[in-house]
């Protein structure tokens, strides 16, 4: 093991800091303290931008209220730069990636086949805090939150044992960062979630990289047909790079798109994966599902609002669900989705539309919002 | 027999227009055209759908034709076959079926579902194939609910909706596998999957909700948390298997979180068995986030469920149930031979016993919450 020569010490770098919902994040020097007990340091290397990143600073209405100021950021990937006391499972110099889902691997939760969701740590986490209440990241005095215990839009970061884990060697983490949230979750949730069965018939409702992702979990899963939806036709072009052999855009029909969608299929669809994070959306997706055992799965994130539906939509045979992170069980999932991707049976690159550097991380942001991005992946 | 390919005058509870009591009528049943058959109907089961399709226009089916004959809960004797009939016979013993099974169909073929779709927009226009009924009154067209009608000493339905069952059943109480008790039941063992061990939480405690309470033993549950309003019905949830009561009334906080309290975060699964919009919501927040699932079983088209969606996205589950899941012809025999055998029970069902003419009286005994099931015997 190399000793570096920041160990042990507070570092001083930059990141990018949320002062207050709504303003755009402002590049700072902060401090980063030391691990504590079962806490890792990371070098972060490059961080991709999710829409929940935006939402949680510009759309607070839709979401509960976080804790400001706030570094953003949980998609990323780097190398551990310390370990605090009691950490085993990872050391200086390997290549990990942190996750804003953790799995201890002994509570409850973790010993049950049914769910990923590790409950160590989670509500401190969701409050922008690590196991002891407080932060690692400090800015002109201030403690500054680390957003679900994370914080890749700084260089350096510490998060909770549990909630990183560590990868291939070989791994490019430019590319892997994107499997911290949004190429896993989508994925997943077709192949988790959903169980999509070989020879179904599938809709993918948003093809942001979570949408996209879905469509190459469907693939994956050998899916006959994959209809992809979204407003923008811009997005079929790459949709079909992953895997969707049909494109709908609900502006070009005058009736409602779940109505196409069992026209289309003759009844529905086998399985409707929400990527978007509209309930309007959500409820068209089920909607659009065959009442002969049609699955919904709603993968795109919202926190306050209500999703309404017809009881007898239920009633009749289809199955509603929802993923969180696609299901994965984080610790032991990430590292084999790495190898999946180095062994080339799920694609990264393709997700890349563009790189920036930390202090051009509002363009991102801007990218998100137009439509013209799929991800940009922040290179620190 | 001497009605065969006769039109048989009978008895039968003819619902006239909608809100006003049923009144016993001499009725006109036809004879079977091809693939239909006619049943001389022995017992009759009284569902709250019966009443809601009465008394709550909008609630339960659209458009809904009157004048018509209710009775969708029944087991009788075949009286005649019409031609192509080949499963059954004069004098078999038969349930009619509220889903059909042709067999057939993409439906039938799909192990994900139990919804055969012959003759189904017909059968909720309350006609059987052709797009007639086979009872008249006074000269007038009668509907039959959902094509079976069994409010009727004599009734014709298509016959995929019909199955053989053994020669031993009790009618009177078998019938009671054509609709209410196989819901509940395969509710907890088809469609929610309940596992042994599990937590379960039943919702509303009719014959649905108590039916879904026995699944749930037969499947193994550790605990069976039964809620309802009326406390007056844990005593016999207790012998169909619930371990623990809930009335909402007696608490200040809303149920799903005495629930979630109960059970140190949430039940595994939770079956709404009462058809209001209010209840499927509380049983999916009742529902554990670690896995949950809430299977909603009480019919309904009124109103809109609300959910929210992190509920969802946190793990839970939402399934709903219709007739519990079972491939109708083939699965209501197996029932009743399990009941033959001693797995289900049947009898503890039956509150009451009323003749046809006394039909009105078991409206009253359902919504006074009387009853669990009174059996109208022809």
């Amino acid at each position: 093991m190399v000793a570096m020569e920041t160990e042990g010490k507070v570092i001083k770098c930059k990141a990018a800091v949320a002062w207050e919902p709504g303003k755009p994040l402002s590049i700072e020097k902060v401090e980063v303290a030391p691990p504590k007990a079962h806490e890792v340091r990371i070098k972060i290397a490059a961080s991709g931008v999710c829409h929940s990143d935006w939402a949680y600073l510009y759309d607070i209405a839709k979401m509960k209220p976080r804790p400001f100021p706030l570094v953003l950021g949980h998609e990323g990937a780097g190398v551990v730069e310390s370990v605090g006391p009691g950490v085993t499972k990872v050391s200086i110099g390997d290549k990990v990636i942190p996750l804003f889902l953790p799995q201890c691997g002994q509570c409850e939760r973790c010993q049950s086949p049914k769910t990923n969701l590790c409950t160590k740590n989670w509500e401190k986490t969701q409050q922008g805090v690590l196991a002891d209440g407080t932060s690692r990241i400090t800015c002109k005095n201030q403690q500054v939150h680390q957003f679900i215990g994370i914080s890749t839009f700084s260089e350096y970061t510490v998060v909770p044992e549990d909630n990183v884990t560590k990868i291939h060697p070989d791994a490019p983490l430019d590319r892997v960062c994107l499997l911290g949230c949004g190429v896993s979750t989508g994925y997943g949730a077709a192949v988790n979630t959903g169980k999509v069965e070989s020879g179904s018939t599938c809709a993918v409702f948003g093809l942001g990289a979570v949408g996209l992702a879905a469509v190459m979990g469907c693939k994956a899963a050998g899916a006959s047909r994959i209809i992809a939806v979204d407003i923008n036709s811009d997005k079929f072009e790459i949709g079909k790079t992953f895997g969707a052999t049909e494109f709908v855009n609900p502006k070009d029909h005058s009736k409602s798109i779940q109505e196409v969608l069992r026209e289309l299929t003759n009844g529905g669809v086998d399985y409707a994966l929400e990527c978007v994070g509209d309930v309007a959306v959500m409820r068209a997706a089920v909607e659009a599902c065959s009442p002969a055992g049609g699955v919904c799965v709603i993968v795109g994130w919202i926190e306050v609002e209500e999703l309404s539906l017809a009881p007898l939509d239920i009633l009749l045979g289809r199955t509603l669900k929802g993923t969180y992170f696609g299901g994965w069980k984080s610790v032991e999932a990430v590292p084999r989705l790495v190898q999946d991707y180095l062994s080339r049976k799920i694609l990264l690159d393709e997700f890349v539309t563009h790189r920036l550097a930390l202090d051009q991380i509002n363009q991102a942001f801007d990218l998100i919002m137009s439509g013209k991005s799929i991800r940009t992946v922040i290179e620190m």
